[in-house]
């Protein structure tokens, strides 16, 4: 590995570009607390919980149509979210520095101001 | 808890009590191999996708927790094939008579849904 600059052939990332995104690295965020029907990526666990932006993953077709047969477009931007253990566990007993990052489509985010409850994710 | 667990699949049990983990491999048995074999040509050809048929497996409600993986995804791949008219539930359980006089399967093999509810 160390030999060269040799490069290496990865896959393709299946990551994609989000040319349009409504929250950018380092935003607060609240995970809306809703219970609609259907098929959701966003476990109920973490609904009405609050984290930081960690990354923009990219734009893909949107997993709640996909599940009934549609194309689900347009894409929807999917963010990588990060949140204090201790806040999403109120009585977890590890490190308080402890996170735990999930990746969230946009439509279920909303954004929360920095003093809103939930103190930051990790040491960043 | 006060939350009101409204719309949780039956997938969805981040947080919920666990009991013991079974860690031991159990391998795949000869009708798993066929069905996750065929779950992947359907989706390889783009007959179906990932997504619709964790919808389906979570559309089992209560079934999920007492199905075994390779059920609930051989279920939730039939319940999609249905859905798409690819097959019939006629021609199904006609190919399904067929095999089992070929194999003699006893009728309890043939449904482990069935198999549970008359235990």
């Amino acid at each position: 590995m160390a030999s060269s600059q040799q490069s290496v052939i990865y896959p393709a990332s299946t990551y994609t570009p989000a040319p349009a995104h409504r929250y950018n690295i380092g935003d607060r965020v609240r995970v809306k607390r809703a219970f609609p029907p259907g098929h959701q990526r966003t476990p109920h666990y973490i609904r009405g919980k609050q984290g930081m932006i960690e990354r923009i993953c990219g734009a893909f077709p949107n997993p709640e149509e996909l599940a009934y047969g549609f194309d689900g477009k347009p894409e929807k931007t999917l963010y990588r979210v990060r949140f204090p253990q201790k806040h999403v566990w109120p009585h977890y007993a590890g490190p308080s520095h402890d996170v735990i990052e999930m990746e969230i489509f946009e439509h279920w985010l909303e954004p929360a101001s920095h003093d809103d409850g939930a103190t930051h994710g990790g040491s960043s | 808890m006060t939350d009101t667990p409204l719309n949780k699949g039956p997938h969805d049990i981040g947080g919920e009590p666990a009991g013991p983990i079974d860690t031991i491999d159990h391998g795949m048995k000869f009708w798993e191999r066929q069905a996750n074999a065929l779950r992947s040509v359907a989706q390889a050809n783009k007959i179906t996708s990932t997504d619709e048929l964790r919808r389906a497996a979570e559309d089992l409600g209560d079934k999920y927790r007492d199905l075994q993986y390779f059920e609930i995804t051989t279920s939730a791949l039939r319940t999609v094939l249905l859905e798409k008219g690819i097959v019939t539930e006629q021609e199904l359980s006609k190919k399904m008579a067929e095999i089992r006089a070929r194999f003699n399967v006893p009728d309890e093999m043939e449904s482990p849904l069935k198999k549970k509810a008359s235990t």
